[in-house]
C-alpha cells in the first residue's frame, strides 16, 4: 500500500538502546520533506494517523466548546418570556450556528478522531491506506471550520436555521454573507468528511492484520466502517444541494426561485437524503464505542456480536429510505407520508436490537463501574428515551403536532447528545490511558458523568413538555400570554431547562478541568498501566500511547476479543467455563515486542496536505467577495496537487541531517 | 378506497374503548392538570381532526411508556443483579441466536401494531370529499392573510372576504383550508384543531379544521420563516351559525366614511397618505371619488399588506403578535363561554377597549416593535423592496388622527 519507507526510531529489540531518529536537514529546498520528530512541524505536517487523530479530536473539542457557549445563549435568551439578551436576528444566527457547529464541526470530526486513532490499531495496521490524503482531510476540515465562523466577524453568521430550507435561504431573504459561508464552508468540511471516509473504507478493507476476517473485526471499527460507507453516498448529496445554493445565491442561478417555476421542497429532498443517514453517522461511532466499553467492564463478549454488526449495517440501508419523515408537515401526500411513516417504524427495529444486545451484554456479566462504564450505560438510557419519543414521530399524525416545537428538539438532543455525545465521553475515557499514557482521575469523571446525566436531562427532558405546550423551536421569544398557567406552563419549564444548561455546562468544564489536572506540568498523575481496563481488543496489545509504527510486530488475530483470548484460558470442562490468566496485558505487550518485525515502514511527511487544504477557504472567500481570489486559490490548488505527485515516495537522504541512506538503515533493521 | 376503508376499520379496532380505558388511569392525573394549560396544548384537542391525532397518541405514548418501563427495568436489573461482587468471569459466549430472533421479532410485532392504525389515520386525515367550507390562506412574512372565495360552502358567500390573522369559521364546519405562500415557507398550526401543515410558494396544501364549539384556538407559524418567525401568529374563531352570518355579512359591508371634520377623518387622509399604498381599505376614495388600490407590490417583496376594511372587527394585529384589546378587556372575549363568545367577539374593539399603547408604538416605529427588512437603504439585495412595515417618521398628531380612524374600520 501507500506505505513509504523513512527512518525513524528503531525498536528496542537487541536490548542495545533505541537508536535515535536523524534530525531533519535545516536546508530548504523545495520538495524537501518536513521529518522532523519534535516541535510544531512534527504535528502540522504529519501523516501519522495518531497525531492526526489527536488533532481532529482538539479542533473538534474546541468547536464543542464554541457550539457550547452558542446553546448557552440560545437557553439565557428563552429563560424568561421576551428575552433581551440577543435581537432577532442574532438569535437565528445563534441557533443556525450552534446546530451547524454541534453537527459538522464536533461530533463529526470527534467521531473522524476516534475512527482515525482506533481503526488502524484495532485492525492491526501501521497507519491508514492513504497517510498524506488522511492529513488532507484533518486540514480541509480544520481550514473549513474557520472559514465558516469567520462569518461570524464579516457580517454575522448563517440565520436559516441548520437545514437551510430555501428558499429562505436566497439572497433576498438572507441578504448577508452567512448562509455563503455556511454553504461554502460546509462543501470544504464534506471533502474533509468524504476523502477521509475512502481512505478510511480502502483500510478496513485491505490492511486487516492477518487472521482478522470482517467478522472478527472490532466492533468500533466495524461501525465506524458503516458509518463510512454512509459519508461516501450521503455526503455527495448535500455536496450537490450546496452546490446549487452557491449557484443560487453567487451567481444568479434559478433553482430555488419559485417565481421562476423552481419547487422549493427540492431542497428539502437533497437536504435530507444527506440529512438523515446524517444522524446515523453522528450516533454510530458512539454505539461502536460503547460496545468495546460494556464488555470490557462486564468481562463478557459482546451479546450478539453479529447481530450488531448487522443491525449496524441495516440501519445504515434502511437509513437512506426514511428521509421524508422529516417533511411530514411539508404537504407530500397521504400515501408517501403513510410509507415513510411505517418505513421509519422499520428502523427502529435495529435500533431496539441494539438496546437489547447492550442490555444482554450487561446481564450475566462482571460489571464495573467505571467512569467509561457509566457514560456507556447513560447512552443505552438516554438514547433510549430519545428512541421512544423518535417512535411518536414515526407516527406521521403525531408528528404534524410535533415537529419545529420544543418535543423534536427534546428528542433529537435525547439522540445526539444522549446517544453519540455520552459514546464519545465513555471513548475519552476509556481510550485516554491508551492515547495519552496517563488516566483521567476517575472520582473527578464520575462527577463529569452526573452532572452532565442532571444537566442534559434538566435541560433537554423539560423541552418535551413544552413542545408538546405548543411551543414552536426557532423563535426568539416567547410571550407570557401564550405560557398557560398549570404545572405544565411554558415560563417554569423554560427556566428549568436554562439552569439544566448550566449545570451541563459544568460537568463538561469538570472533562476540561480533568484533563489539566491529569496532565499540568508538576501532575503527580502517574503514568497508566499498559493494560488499565483489562481490555479485549487488538489496539491494547502496544505500548501506551503507541510507538509511532503502532506495532513491534504486526499481530496475528485468530479469535474476536484477541487480546482477551491471549491474556485467559478457559481450563473449564464441558459446559462448565473457568477462565485463568496466562498472561497480563503486559506480559503479551512485551511477546510482540520481543519478536518485533525486522522491517517497518512508515509513511513520509508532507507539506502537500495543508497547502492544498488552505487553497480551499482562498477559494470559498473568492466566491463571496472577488472572482480574482478564486483564481489565486486554484493556483495554489494546482501547485499543491502538482507537488503532491511529484513528491518523492521516500523521504530523501538529503531531507536529512547529516544526509542518511536509506539503505543504511533497511540493512541496520535488518540485522536485528 | 377500499383499502382505505379496511385500514380504518383495524384502526378503530385498535384504538377502541379498551385501549382507551386502559390508558385513561395512567393520564388522568396528566389530563387534569392540563386544564389550564397553554393555549397551544397539542393534547387538547377541541375537534374532529386534532382528536383523531389524539386518540392515536394515547395509542403511541402508552406503548412507548410501557416499552421504555420494561427497557429501564430490566437495565436496571441487569445493572444491580451482576455488579461485581467477585464472582467469577462470566461465560465467554456471544449470545443465543434464538433469543437474538425473537428479540428482533418482539420489536418488528410491536412497531406493526403501531403502523396500522398510524396509516388508518393518516388515510382519514387526508379526506376532502366532507368539506363544507373552504378558506384560503396565504403565508407571508410575517403574517397570514385569510380570505374566503364566493361560494355556496360556509353558508354562502357571494362576495369575497378578506381579511387577516384570525379565521373565522363556523363550529361543527369541516373545512377546508387551502393554503400558499408568498415568499418563503411557512406552516399553519391551530394544535387544538389539526397537526401543521406548510405552505409552500408555488403549490398548494391543504389541511382540514372543524371545531367542535365555538371558542378561539390560538396557532402559530412553525416553519422557519426568517427574522420575525416568532411574530407569526393566528387564531380561528369559531362562532355558532346565526353569529357566523352576521360575522360574514359585517365583513363586506360599504365602506363608511368618517364624519367630515372628526378626527378620524384626518385619519383618513393621513391614511390615504401615509398608509394606503400598501394597505387596501374596500371602499375608500380619494379626492377625485377614485376607488384607492393598494399597489404593495411596488415596495414589499412579497406584494402585499393586510387588508384593513375591518380591521377593529379581529382583536390581534401585526401577525397576530399583539392585543388590540386592552388587559381588561381581553378576558371578557377569550375567556367567554362557548355561548357567549360569538356575539363577544362580534362587538369587536372598541373606543374604551382599544389596546392603545401597544398599536400606537406599532404606529410609532414598527420594526423596533417587530424585527423586520424595512429599512429600504439597507436593502441592495432587494432592490429596497422592504419585509414587513418600515419606519413612517408619523408625527403624534398624524397618530391620534389613525388611531381615531382605524377605530371606524369594523
Amino acid at each position: 500500500m501507500a506505505i513509504i519507507e523513512r527512518p525513524t526510531e528503531i525498536p528496542d529489540t537487541a536490548n542495545r538502546g533505541v537508536r535515535p531518529a536523524p534530525k531533519a536537514s535545516t536546508n530548504y529546498g523545495y520538495l524537501r520533506r518536513p521529518v522532523e520528530t519534535t516541535g510544531w512541524r512534527s504535528w502540522a505536517f504529519t501523516v501519522d494517523h495518531k497525531k492526526i487523530g489527536i488533532m481532529y479530536g482538539a479542533v473538534a473539542m474546541f468547536f464543542f466548546i464554541l457550539g457550547g457557549l452558542e446553546a448557552a445563549l440560545i437557553r439565557l435568551q428563552l429563560a424568561g418570556p421576551d428575552g433581551t439578551i440577543l435581537s432577532a436576528d442574532k438569535y437565528n444566527q445563534m441557533f443556525t450556528m450552534h446546530a451547524t457547529t454541534m453537527v459538522f464541526l464536533f461530533v463529526m470530526p470527534m467521531a473522524a478522531a476516534f475512527a482515525n486513532y482506533f481503526i488502524p490499531l484495532q485492525i492491526g495496521a501501521r497507519d491508514v491506506a492513504f497517510p498524506r490524503l488522511n492529513a488532507l482531510s484533518l486540514w480541509v476540515f480544520v481550514f473549513g471550520g474557520v472559514f465558516l465562523n469567520t462569518s461570524w466577524f464579516l457580517g454575522g453568521g448563517a440565520d436559516g436555521g441548520w437545514f437551510m430550507y430555501a428558499p429562505n435561504s436566497s439572497v433576498p431573504f438572507s441578504p448577508t454573507n452567512g448562509v455563503d459561508f455556511w454553504g461554502l464552508g460546509l462543501q470544504i468540511t464534506g471533502i474533509a468528511s468524504l476523502v477521509g471516509a475512502i481512505n478510511l473504507i480502502v483500510t478496513v478493507l485491505n490492511m486487516r492484520a492477518p487472521g482478522m476476517s470482517m467478522m472478527k473485526m472490532p466492533i468500533f471499527t466495524w461501525m465506524a466502517f458503516v458509518v463510512q460507507m454512509l459519508l461516501l453516498f450521503a455526503i455527495p448529496v448535500i455536496t450537490v444541494a450546496l452546490f446549487l445554493l452557491m449557484f443560487q445565491r453567487s451567481f444568479g442561478a434559478q433553482f430555488f426561485s419559485v417565481e421562476a417555476g423552481a419547487d422549493p421542497l427540492l431542497w428539502q429532498h437533497l437536504f435530507w437524503i444527506f440529512g438523515h443517514p446524517e444522524v446515523y453517522i453522528l450516533v454510530l461511532p458512539s454505539f461502536g464505542i460503547i460496545s468495546e466499553v460494556l464488555p470490557v467492564f462486564s468481562k463478557k463478549p459482546l451479546f450478539g456480536y453479529p447481530f450488531v454488526v448487522f443491525s449496524g449495517a441495516a440501519i445504515g440501508f434502511v437509513g437512506w429510505g426514511v428521509w421524508a419523515h422529516h417533511m411530514f408537515a411539508s404537504g407530500l401526500g397521504p400515501v408517501s407520508v403513510a410509507v415513510f411513516s411505517v418505513a421509519t417504524m422499520a428502523i427502529a427495529v435495529p435500533t431496539g436490537v441494539k438496546i437489547i444486545n447492550w442490555t444482554l451484554t450487561l446481564w450475566g456479566g462482571k460489571l464495573t463501574f467505571t467512569t467509561a462504564m457509566l457514560f456507556a450505560v447513560g447512552l443505552i438510557v438516554q438514547f433510549t428515551i430519545g428512541g421512544l419519543s423518535g417512535v411518536t414521530h414515526a407516527v406521521a399524525p403525531s408528528d404534524t403536532q410535533q415537529t419545529d416545537t420544543y418535543y423534536i428538539v427534546a428528542h433529537f438532543h435525547y439522540v445526539i447528545f444522549g446517544g453519540a455525545v455520552l459514546g464519545l465521553f465513555s471513548g475519552f475515557y476509556y481510550w485516554w490511558p491508551k492515547v495519552f499514557g496517563k488516566l483521567l482521575s476517575e472520582s473527578l469523571g464520575k462527577w463529569n458523568f452526573w452532572l452532565m446525566i442532571a444537566g442534559m436531562n434538566l435541560t433537554f427532558g423539560p423541552m418535551h413538555i413544552i413542545g408538546l405546550q405548543g411551543q414552536p423551536r426557532r423563535m426568539y421569544r416567547w410571550t407570557e400570554f401564550r405560557a398557560g398557567e398549570g404545572f405544565f406552563n411554558l415560563g417554569f419549564w423554560n427556566l428549568v431547562a436554562t439552569i439544566g444548561t448550566f449545570v451541563l455546562g459544568v460537568g463538561i468544564l469538570l472533562f476540561l478541568v480533568n484533563i489539566w489536572i491529569t496532565h499540568r506540568p508538576n501532575s503527580k498523575t502517574p503514568p497508566a498501566p499498559a493494560d488499565p481496563w483489562d481490555a479485549r481488543s487488538l489496539e491494547w496489545i502496544t505500548s501506551s500511547p503507541p510507538k509511532e509504527y503502532n506495532f513491534a510486530r504486526t499481530p496475528q488475530v485468530s479469535q474476536l476479543d484477541e487480546f482477551f483470548h491471549r491474556k485467559y484460558e478457559d481450563v473449564g470442562e464441558g459446559d462448565k467455563h473457568e477462565y485463568v490468566q496466562k498472561m497480563t496485558g503486559e506480559e503479551v505487550i512485551q511477546f510482540e515486542e520481543d519478536n518485533a518485525d525486522p522491517n517497518i515502514h512508515l509513511p513520509a511527511p508532507s507539506y502537500w496536505p495543508m497547502v492544498l487544504a488552505f487553497a480551499l477557504p482562498v477559494m470559498a472567500y473568492g466566491v463571496i467577495y472577488n472572482t480574482l481570489l478564486i483564481v489565486a486559490g486554484a493556483a495554489i490548488a494546482t501547485m499543491a496537487m502538482f507537488g503532491w505527485a511529484l513528491e518523492p515516495a521516500d523521504a530523501e537522504a538529503s531531507d536529512f541531517d547529516p544526509p542518511v541512506e536509506g539503505d543504511e538503515m533497511s540493512k541496520e533493521l535488518a540485522n536485528v | 378506497m377500499q383499502a382505505v376503508e379496511t385500514t380504518t376499520t383495524l384502526k378503530s379496532v385498535t384504538s377502541s374503548r379498551l385501549v382507551r380505558t386502559l390508558v385513561a388511569g395512567s393520564f388522568a392525573a396528566l389530563l387534569a392538570g392540563c386544564a389550564t394549560d397553554a393555549p397551544q396544548d397539542t393534547w387538547q384537542p377541541k375537534g374532529s381532526n386534532a382528536r383523531m391525532i389524539n386518540d392515536l397518541d394515547w395509542v403511541v405514548f402508552s406503548i412507548a411508556g410501557v416499552v421504555g418501563v420494561v427497557v429501564f427495568s430490566v437495565l436496571a436489573l441487569a445493572l444491580w443483579k451482576y455488579r461485581d461482587r467477585g464472582q467469577p468471569i462470566p461465560e465467554q459466549t456471544h449470545g443465543k441466536p434464538a433469543l437474538e430472533i425473537g428479540l428482533t421479532i418482539l420489536p418488528a410485532l410491536i412497531l406493526v401494531g403501531i403502523a396500522i392504525p398510524t396509516v388508518g389515520t393518516i388515510m382519514d386525515l387526508a379526506e376532502t370529499n366532507d368539506t363544507e367550507c373552504i378558506v384560503n390562506v396565504t403565508g407571508q412574512q410575517w403574517w397570514w392573510e385569510i380570505d374566503y372565495p364566493v361560494q355556496d360552502g360556509c353558508g354562502g358567500i357571494e362576495e369575497p372576504i378578506v381579511t387577516s390573522g384570525q379565521m373565522v369559521i363556523e363550529a361543527g364546519t369541516k373545512v377546508l383550508v387551502r393554503g400558499t405562500s408568498r415568499d418563503v415557507i411557512h406552516s399553519w398550526w391551530i394544535p387544538s384543531l389539526n397537526g401543521k401543515r406548510d405552505m409552500v410558494p408555488g403549490r398548494i396544501h391543504t389541511v382540514r379544521l372543524e371545531a367542535d364549539e365555538p371558542g378561539i384556538f390560538a396557532g402559530q407559524c412553525t416553519e422557519f420563516c426568517g427574522l420575525s418567525h416568532a411574530n407569526m401568529r393566528m387564531e380561528v374563531i369559531a362562532m355558532n351559525s346565526t353569529d357566523f352570518a352576521i360575522w360574514k355579512a359585517n365583513q363586506v359591508q360599504d365602506y363608511v366614511a368618517p364624519v367630515a371634520g372628526s378626527l378620524a377623518a384626518e385619519g383618513e387622509s393621513t391614511f390615504i397618505s401615509q398608509c394606503s399604498r400598501c394597505h387596501q381599505v374596500d371602499g375608500l376614495t380619494d379626492s377625485n371619488d377614485e376607488l384607492i388600490i393598494s399597489r404593495p407590490d411596488q415596495n414589499v417583496w412579497s406584494g402585499a399588506a393586510p387588508n384593513l376594511t375591518n380591521f377593529m372587527t379581529r382583536n390581534t394585529f401585526a401577525g397576530a403578535s399583539w392585543d388590540l384589546l386592552s388587559k381588561e378587556c381581553r378576558p371578557g372575549v377569550w375567556d367567554a363561554s362557548p355561548s357567549t363568545i360569538g356575539a363577544a367577539y362580534l362587538d369587536g374593539v372598541t373606543d374604551s377597549c382599544l389596546n392603545e399603547v401597544e398599536l400606537r408604538e406599532w404606529l410609532r416605529n414598527a420594526p423596533a416593535k417587530k424585527p423586520m427588512y424595512a429599512d429600504p437603504e439597507s436593502l441592495e439585495a432587494t432592490d429596497g423592496l422592504v419585509r414587513g412595515m418600515p419606519y413612517l417618521a408619523l408625527s403624534e398628531d398624524q397618530i391620534d388622527q389613525l388611531v381615531a380612524y382605524l377605530l371606524e374600520r369594523k
